[in-house]
């Protein structure tokens, strides 16, 4: 078994603020000193004019997301800004003599000014200046507007623009463009981040790529908007975007559009402590990238040089420590050797993380949902866009991913000459994921259009990869070579397919992308999963005694658990040890014992409380996980290989030593259970734990013949035991004679003295009828493999929140959380009738009603009937009232079980109080009522009662809740007085 | 070994999946067995690389469609989309390293299981020259090995069968030849020992694979459709509903 991930099931849509920060490119979780004591966030509405209105004015929406001042236009796609607070260096109040106009004037870093009228109510607008007060005031104090000045120094456009002491002055100083970054003064002064593509060369030709014109144009729009941590972008920027970058400003302006530049600026030295603190260590991940370091661009020069080499090597082994569970994916050091031909290690590493946490979310995953939920996503738009040719492909059975994979994994580097896949990367930055599906869509297009007859005469996968290489190699030719006018002559395929793929196919944009997304994601998870199960099972390698249909329950089980309590990452078992062969080496999903409670507790019914609930509207089962000695010992004897911890396999082996057991080998594998040394003797303490364990097994059993069994257990085990000693003392020859001889002189025994044998355990529990049959039939049949409620979970759309809530009438529409309300609101309810009772259920002697079907009732279990209706009329039955716990009589019915249980309503979650018409009735009377309700309502024996509540499914539900017609109208009436404060539930 | 002269054949199609655990050189084996060449791989493996190469096998000429899948272990759940319609897959592993032939195994289990019924499977244990300092199976790679003067290349010169414990260099060995030869007879697998870096064995392995490929079976089903994916465009009307079976649809 590889690992097992559960990951894809705790998938939540983002929340409002999540999503703003992703629309923002803002780093996900600011550090809490960033954000300050109080949460001076807010969102007006605002007009934003640049420059003293040398520019257009925006109507838009200001959001103060400390410590970031945000603004978009109205259109949310022409004006976008995100400004860290610390840049801002002076904010005046604007009077402009007019009444009713609220203005702001924000004089930022770089020496621009920004004029912005909040427009909205005036208490709206005094209540935003105090925040935006108060949080610049932080980050006064943090001393970030300190560091803008050495970050910015880091960057190349202020090379390009260079700038007098803007905190001395304002004016803008008229230099002169430097149009060749400035090699010889400008250098010294300053440190700017820059990639390989200084040393080595950028690829293509400059004079070709009109890289002077370009950054001239840069240039002229930096000077006016900002730039590297003020950048404001106005629709002239994405046109800029869409012709290329120029080689010098592109890594800047990369992790600018991206804002993996608030990464950086916010996380000064990371990026060295990582490689600091890892320095000499090695993983899988690192193992992996050393193998693919020479594999990463390597036509590039600075690739075969070693000093392009180690900058790769550290980026992407740093990454993988910041990220240990993503690690390295292939695909990632295509990007990464892209990424560093134009920026510096640090940039390339936060462009990284933004790029695999935001941009890319999912793709270089373990499980590579993000890649198979983007691939589908494709498909089906290319099926609603170009039926022609998905219908063609669906007919020849070729894949479309098998070309398209690498297009979205690698964003397209490797699928295209560089210098074309780089301007893809430039708009990807600028706009976002939607440009993979746009030049995707407009490739496979444009095939159909240039070559449609060879697209749709595609036999097989090879033929139609062979096909997309021959265009994308083609791209740089001429896209109209017959045309008479030698400037649409000129125009080269790669231009006309971003032409097309901006403006004819805006159609493909964030939210249908997002939308779909939202309707394949189930499907993919569960293939994922489906898939993970059938290779986990296929890896086993012994299936013991169980079908392959058992072994696959089994694995849903331990999924089930798994989501529930998450293992720790999947580690490298037996790594450190050098010389070890490796074997162990491959990571494996283990268990810990958190986990391993609750898969046993879905296995084994004794390993879980369970409640009935009633409270005559519906009835459900509640499981608790049982935490006990037992379960913690049954984990460490299926732990045959010390490792502290449990894989699939072990559980396979483990459970197929129980299940398949008849009387005898159940009653050995007791026994070897409770034998820590395995020498065959429990000692007296074992005996004792042995017993308790029983105890903790029968805790849940109606009336109080098991109680006696144990006791009686316990007696006999003692006098044969006692008995035994003697005889005990002959064959005590491993044990020296020191101890021996203290033996004799204390007068209890020591705690690791033989006591009890095998062939005695046997005989004592052979004696005692109830024993016997627990042993034949129970304790096998107590570990029982049932298919998982997968409904809700499988989709995951919400993560699992109470464990295997079985039941409710509801529980097909509603979630998880809403369950939990539905069912305390109608406990409520039912309290309020008297008609609410929770009874444990016996974990036991519910298995014998199947086996009364199964077979002729064996002798000994009509003795264990006889002995449970005895005590049954006896003895008052476990059921207790919830929500009287502090009345006499539970804790009356809890003295009396004392020994066997912990207190049954103890772990019940206390009813949430609800204003209802009764609260005027004393407790007591309360009490009483619900106490009248248990008796009326009292399970008769529970062998009759107990045995079918597991296979309750819904029609039985309704059907009990249907029995209660007469008290519907009191709910009614209830309801009704009630409806307020349901409404605000 | 892979020239075809005779233009007037038609080659048929072979669609061929290397793999195996990372590292064990599936891409070694394919840019020895298409390029005759061993170095450090020029082709990134993104999901898989694809590589076409002609072979000659008596009077037809096979064109094998190579799919070398990444390694990676996440990139798994990738690879059936690969081997899918697959007539043939070499599963590679490396003697060096007992855990390969377990992951080999996992391979072999899945595709058994998983891909097209009538799959020619081929276990391949590769780095063979890591472990030949004097033993080696006879060099019957003469053909494959001509331009190559790697430092082993001539050193071909021992007794098949022999126990390879014998032998005075196979301290790195850790899978024994007869029990992957054992587990391959077992799984009705093709087996053979190779060596990507001398280029023992490689063809050798293609070759064998050839003849174990239902070409007959190809070809009758393929009917009177056939053309080269050279010249696909001469070829476009290739009639589907003919071939019932898609994973015969390889005309073109």
């Amino acid at each position: 078994m590889a690992t097992i991930s559960t990951h894809l099931r705790n998938f939540k849509e983002p929340t409002k603020e999540q999503a703003q920060r992703l629309f923002f490119s803002l780093p996900p979780n600011p550090p809490p000193e960033d954000v300050g004591p109080t949460d001076y966030r807010f969102e007006i509405n605002a007009v934003l004019m640049l420059n003293e209105g040398q520019e257009d004015s925006y109507a838009g929406k200001l959001y103060l997301l400390p410590p970031y001042l945000c603004f978009v236009s109205l259109d949310r796609r022409s004006v976008k800004m995100t400004m860290p607070l610390s840049a801002i260096r002076r904010v005046e109040r604007v009077n402009h003599g007019r009444a009713g106009v609220f203005e702001l004037g924000l004089m930022l870093w770089h020496g621009m000014r920004l004029n912005i009228q909040l427009t909205a109510l005036r208490s709206t607008a005094d209540a935003f200046c105090a925040n935006l007060r108060d949080a610049l005031k932080i980050q006064l104090d943090l001393g970030r507007m300190k560091q803008v000045k050495q970050f910015v120094k880091t960057c190349y456009s202020e090379v390009l623009i260079p700038v007098s002491n803007p905190e001395a002055d304002n004016e803008r100083e008229d230099g002169s463009i430097m149009t060749e970054g400035g090699d010889g003064n400008a250098l010294a002064k300053t440190t700017y981040h820059g990639g390989l593509g200084l040393t080595f060369k950028f690829p293509g030709d400059a004079k070709k790529l009109r890289e002077g014109s370009k950054l001239k144009l840069w240039t002229t729009y930096l000077r006016a908007h900002g730039r590297n941590l003020t950048l404001l972008r106005y629709p002239h920027c994405t046109r800029l975007v869409q012709v290329g970058l120029p080689n010098r400003l592109r890594g800047e302006l990369w992790e600018t559009l991206s804002g993996s530049i608030f990464l950086r600026f916010s996380n000064p030295g990371v990026y060295e402590k990582i490689l600091r603190d890892n320095a000499g260590k090695t993983s899988t991940s690192t193992e992996e990238i050393e193998k693919d370091l020479n594999r990463s661009l390597p036509e590039y020069s600075g690739y075969q040089d070693e000093k392009g080499i180690a900058t790769l090597r550290r980026v992407l082994t740093a990454y993988s420590w910041k990220n240990p569970e993503l690690g390295y994916c292939q695909a990632m050091n295509i990007l990464t050797a892209a990424l560093l031909i134009y920026m510096s290690e640090e940039q390339a590493f936060w462009l990284l993380e933004v790029l695999c946490d935001r941009l890319l979310p999912g793709y270089y995953s373990p499980s590579m949902y993000g890649t198979l939920l983007d691939q589908r996503v494709f498909e089906s738009l290319v099926q609603r866009c170009l039926p022609m040719i998905h219908d063609h492909f669906h007919d020849v059975d070729v894949q479309l991913s098998v070309a398209s994979l690498p297009w979205f994994l690698s964003l397209f580097i490797n699928s295209m000459p560089m210098i074309f896949a780089f301007r893809i990367v430039d708009c990807f930055f600028c706009m976002g994921p939607k440009v993979l599906f746009q030049v995707g869509y407009v490739s496979l297009s444009s095939i159909l259009k240039i070559n449609g007859e060879k697209l749709l005469s595609i036999q097989d996968d090879g033929a139609f990869i062979s096909l997309m290489r021959e265009y994308f190699a083609s791209l740089g030719e001429s896209a109209h070579p017959k045309a008479t006018d030698p400037r649409s002559r000129a125009i080269i395929k790669f231009q006309e397919l971003l032409l097309v793929a901006f403006r004819e196919f805006s159609i493909i944009n964030d939210e249908m992308i997002e939308n779909e997304r939202r309707r394949y994601r189930g499907e993919i998870v569960h293939s994922i999963e489906s898939f993970a199960k059938r290779a986990a099972i296929r890896n086993l390698s012994s299936f013991g005694r169980f079908s392959k249909d058992q072994i696959g329950l089994i694995y849903d089980n331990l999924f089930k658990a798994l989501v529930v309590a998450p293992p720790p990452p999947p580690v490298m078992t037996k790594r450190l040890i050098p010389g070890t062969d490796d074997e162990m080496e491959r990571p494996e999903t283990r268990i810990e014992l958190k986990t391993f409670r609750i898969f046993l507790a879905e296995i084994a019914t004794w390993a879980r409380d369970e409640y009935v609930v009633s409270n005559g509207f519906q009835e459900r089962v509640e499981r608790r996980v049982a935490e006990h000695e037992f379960v913690d010992r049954l984990f460490f004897f299926w732990d045959i290989n010390h490792n502290g911890a449990l894989s699939f396999q072990d559980l396979v082996n483990g459970l197929d030593g129980i299940m398949f057991n008849d009387l005898m080998s159940s009653i050995e594998w007791f026994f070897t259970l409770h034998d820590k040394d395995q020498d065959g003797w429990l000692t007296k303490d074992e005996v004792l734990v042995l017993s308790e364990s029983l105890l903790f097994i029968f805790r849940s059993e109606v009336g109080d013949a098991y109680l006696g069994t144990v006791s009686r257990f316990m007696t006999n085990a003692f006098e044969y035991g006692d008995a035994l000693l003697p005889e005990e003392g002959e064959k005590m020859s491993p044990i020296p004679n020191e101890v021996s001889a203290n033996t004799e002189l204390a007068p209890s025994l020591p705690s690791n003295q033989p006591y009890l044998n095998r062939a005695t355990f046997r005989m004592v529990v052979l004696a005692d009828p109830l024993l016997e049959a627990f042993f034949d039939v129970d304790l096998p049949r107590s570990f029982k493999l049932q298919p998982v409620e997968d409904s809700s979970a499988a989709r995951g759309q919400t993560g699992l929140g109470l464990l295997g809530n079985v039941g409710g009438f509801l529980s097909s529409f509603v979630t998880d959380d809403n369950k939990k309300i539905f069912n305390s609101f109608v406990d409520d309810m039912g309290k309020a009738i008297g008609k609410h009772q929770v009874t444990v259920r016996p974990s036991i002697n519910q298995h014998e009603r199947n086996l009364a079907l199964q077979e002729p009732l064996k002798e000994t279990t009509r003795h264990l009937q006889r002995l449970r209706s005895q005590s049954s009329l006896t003895t008052p039955t476990s059921s207790t009232p919830s929500g009287v716990s502090a009345s006499p009589m539970s804790s009356q019915s809890n003295l009396e079980k004392a020994p066997l249980v912990p207190p049954t309503s103890a772990g019940l979650k206390p009813a949430p109080v609800l204003p209802s018409p009764f609260t005027d009735v004393s407790p007591l009377a309360k009490a009483n009522a619900a106490a009248a309700a248990v008796m009326e309502n009292r399970q008769a024996f529970a062998i009759d009662e107990a045995g079918d509540e597991d296979d309750l499914d819904d029609s039985d539900l309704a059907e009990l809740s249907g029995d209660d017609e007469g008290m519907m109208a009191e709910v009614d009436a209830f309801l009704e007085q009630n409806d307020a404060s349901v409404g605000a539930r | 070994m892979a020239d075809t002269s005779d233009a007037t054949q038609k080659p048929i199609q072979v669609k061929l999946v290397l793999l195996g655990e990372a590292a064990v050189g599936k891409s070694s084996v394919v840019m020895r067995f298409v390029n005759n060449e061993f170095q450090a791989n020029k082709e990134p493996t993104i999901g898989a690389a694809f590589l076409t190469q002609k072979c000659r096998l008596e009077d037809r000429v096979l064109r094998y469609e190579i799919w070398d899948t990444a390694g990676q272990e996440r990139f798994h759940s990738l690879a059936p989309m690969y081997y899918r319609n697959a007539q043939a897959a070499v599963v590679v592993y490396d003697i060096t390293k007992a855990a390969s032939l377990e992951k080999a195994k996992s391979w072999v289990k899945e595709l058994q299981r998983q891909a097209n019924p009538n799959i020619v499977i081929a276990l391949a244990g590769n780095k063979l020259d890591l472990v030949t300092g004097q033993a080696s199976t006879p060099g019957t790679s003469a053909a494959a090995s001509s331009a190559d003067d790697e430092d082993e290349a001539d050193d071909a010169t021992a007794t098949p069968g022999e126990t390879e414990e014998e032998a005075g260099s196979e301290s790195l060995r850790q899978v024994p030849k007869d029990e992957a030869m054992a587990y391959a007879t077992e799984a009705g697998l093709l087996f053979t020992e190779i060596s990507a870096k001398t280029g023992e064995g490689i063809v050798e392995l293609f070759t064998d694979i050839a003849k174990k490929i239902p070409i007959e079976h190809i070809l009758a089903s393929r009917g009177a459709a056939a053309g080269g994916a050279a010249n696909a465009n001469r070829a476009p009307a290739v009639n589907l509903n003919e071939t019932s079976d898609p994973k015969n649809a390889c005309a073109c």
